[in-house]
């Protein structure tokens, strides 16, 4: 597995374009986490990205599941981190955080995602429809494509299968039996980003 | 440059799957293009803008495409009747050229008679009132923290806005007005610009700045125009700023990076809010993520006023000159508002935009200076005759 997972990144670093036009800054963590359902309410997000961000010109907004936007502090921002303090306490349901930061470069990098916070301690959400957290945002540098996406998850799969290839006839030339391979597993897309 | 980043961006992704390229040609957004073509009148050489009225020719017309904005330091020593002196003879040399007709004792006559909407416009600097002994109805603007201001192209005691359609008419026009200000003060700064040439684009389009961005659409229009720029009596005041274009780290943005800093889509000039250049930024729309459309540091966002007669009337010139040893550009915008009171319009706005802008990223001011604009003559009269007689 460790072969084949170098041959991929040897691979990819040979045939990467250099420096494509979204390979800018990008949120690399973010606490509540996408997706997560949280036993007790958050006070703030922190949202943590690759690269450095410029502290005069970021944007984060909090809507609960009717849309309506919640108040938010400043954001502190220190470094790669973007710290907001939720104002108010709030209560079961799910929420979107939308973020549009802009790297010390000065690339726009905007995204958003969804966290449903269930408390047993509170009262049930209301239901309301959750937004979709695909909604697309306008043209921010940091929205890829679908095309780009499908393009990447497919140039990972044909790369896979070439290190498995590799793999397996480096086996056979060695004859050493050993465990079988594990399947290879499409890399290179940063599909998990939700923009 | 936009369709050939498009071009690239397409062909790597086209690399990288089939279905990537159509992916991000639909990206590029479809909003109305500009028009570019506009048919040009035989008479743009001997057009002609009346010299004289109760206001200053050379602010509310439609900017001509060449501009020179020279600048003098007065010497130790001027007074009221050395002043009086000088714009007698400049008032007369401007009405002359203006109308194609060669300056009195014009070396080169024969360069007078294609005007091409030549104006020549006067402003005063606060020295030139110290030096009159005269109350300054303009200050110097206060120290912005984005400013990287050089001498050589900052302040001035006397202005002269010399504005043609045609570059050698502007040349000639700037050469026979220097050497007959040459007695009474010093040349300290020269800023030469341009726009589209007449005929490339009808007037009354936008036109683009050097970083490829509509510039002046907020501009104040028709009836919009008197209450923001004219004072009663026919003056104005004129704030020029040189701002440096950082085009090496702008060619590494890409078009909707570009878009964000300005507030506005690059290809129609529309808000971030809307679809048409002219539609009003909506501030308060927000995405299906929940954040504003029109992002808050954006440029559009920064610089809005709601109040019209608190708007600037923009009459920039683009400048772009010689490329340094390494092939870094030398482009910029020769800024240059019209506005009745500078304390009250442009300097709020300025502030703002000098606190949160995220164009201020690829932007520096590098020139700043301001003047009074005095009211216009009679044809018996002479700029500058209300102050200084």
């Amino acid at each position: 597995m460790r072969r084949v997972l170098i041959t991929l990144a040897a691979i990819l670093a040979v045939l990467a374009p250099p420096a494509p036009a979204w390979a800018h800054a990008k949120l690399l963590s973010a606490d509540p986490a996408q997706s997560a359902t949280l036993a007790k309410a958050p006070t703030s997000v922190t949202l943590t990205f690759n690269e450095e961000l410029n502290p005069d010109f970021t944007t984060v907004v909090l809507s609960d599941a009717a849309q309506q936007r919640l108040p938010l502090a400043v954001p502190a921002v220190e470094a790669t981190k973007a710290r907001v303090a939720i104002d108010q306490p709030i209560g079961n349901g799910t929420y979107l955080l939308a973020y549009r930061v802009v790297s010390q470069d000065g690339h726009t990098v905007q995204g958003s995602y969804t966290f449903t916070v269930a408390d047993p301690a509170l009262p049930p959400a209301a239901v309301v429809a959750a937004p979709s957290a695909a909604a697309a945002p306008p043209a921010g540098s940091g929205r890829i494509p679908t095309g780009v996406l499908i393009g990447l998850g497919a140039l990972g799969i044909f790369l896979a299968a070439v290190a498995a290839y590799f793999f397996a006839s480096g086996r056979r030339r060695r004859g050493s039996p050993g465990p079988s391979p594990a399947p290879a597993t499409p890399t290179g897309s940063p599909s998990a980003d939700p923009r | 440059m936009t369709s050939r980043r498009h071009l690239l961006t397409g062909a790597a992704a086209a690399g990288l799957g089939a279905a990537a390229g159509a992916g991000l040609m639909t990206a590029a957004g479809a909003d109305d293009p500009v028009p570019v073509a506009a048919t040009e009148a035989l008479t743009t050489g001997t057009a002609t803008v009346p010299f004289h009225g109760s206001r200053q020719a050379g602010i509310a017309e439609d900017p001509p495409a060449h501009a020179s904005f020279v600048a003098f330091t007065l010497p130790a020593g001027t007074d009221r009747r050395s002043l009086a002196r000088m714009m007698r003879l400049l008032t007369d040399d401007a009405r002359r050229l203006t109308q194609g007709v060669p300056a009195l004792g014009d070396t080169d006559a024969t360069l007078a008679p294609l005007p091409a909407r030549l104006t020549v416009t006067f402003g005063f600097g606060p020295g030139l009132y110290r030096a009159a002994g005269l109350p300054s109805p303009i200050a110097d603007l206060p120290k912005f923290k984005i400013d990287r201001l050089e001498r050589r192209w900052s302040g001035g005691d006397l202005l002269l806005q010399i504005c043609a359609d045609d570059p050698l008419t502007v040349a000639h026009t700037q050469r026979m007005l220097v050497k007959d200000t040459r007695p009474f003060g010093a040349v300290r700064w020269v800023q030469q610009g341009f726009r589209r040439s007449p005929g490339v684009q009808a007037p009354e389009h936008t036109q683009r700045n050097v970083m490829g961005q509509l510039d002046g659409t907020a501009n104040p229009r028709g009836a919009e125009i008197d209450p923001a720029v004219w004072n009663s009596d026919g003056s104005t005041t004129l704030v020029v700023r040189r701002m440096r274009a950082e085009i090496e780290t702008w060619d590494k943005l890409a078009v909707a990076d570009k878009e964000n800093a300005v507030g506005r889509r690059l290809e129609s000039g529309a808000p971030l809010s809307g679809t048409r250049e002219h539609d009003e930024p909506d501030f308060t729309k927000l995405d299906a993520s929940g954040l504003p459309a029109m992002p808050d540091f954006s440029h559009v966002t920064r610089a809005r006023v709601t109040d019209p007669s608190l708007k600037l009337l923009r009459r920039p010139y683009n400048y772009d000159g010689v490329p340094n040893a390494a092939g870094h550009p030398d482009s910029g915008l020769i800024f240059a508002s019209f506005q009745k009171d500078i304390v009250r319009q442009y300097v709020p706005i300025q502030q703002r935009l000098a606190e949160k802008d995220l164009l201020n990223e690829w932007i520096t001011p590098i020139g700043s200076a301001v003047f009074a604009v005095p009211p216009g003559c009679a044809e018996d009269g002479w700029v500058g005759d209300q102050v200084l007689a």
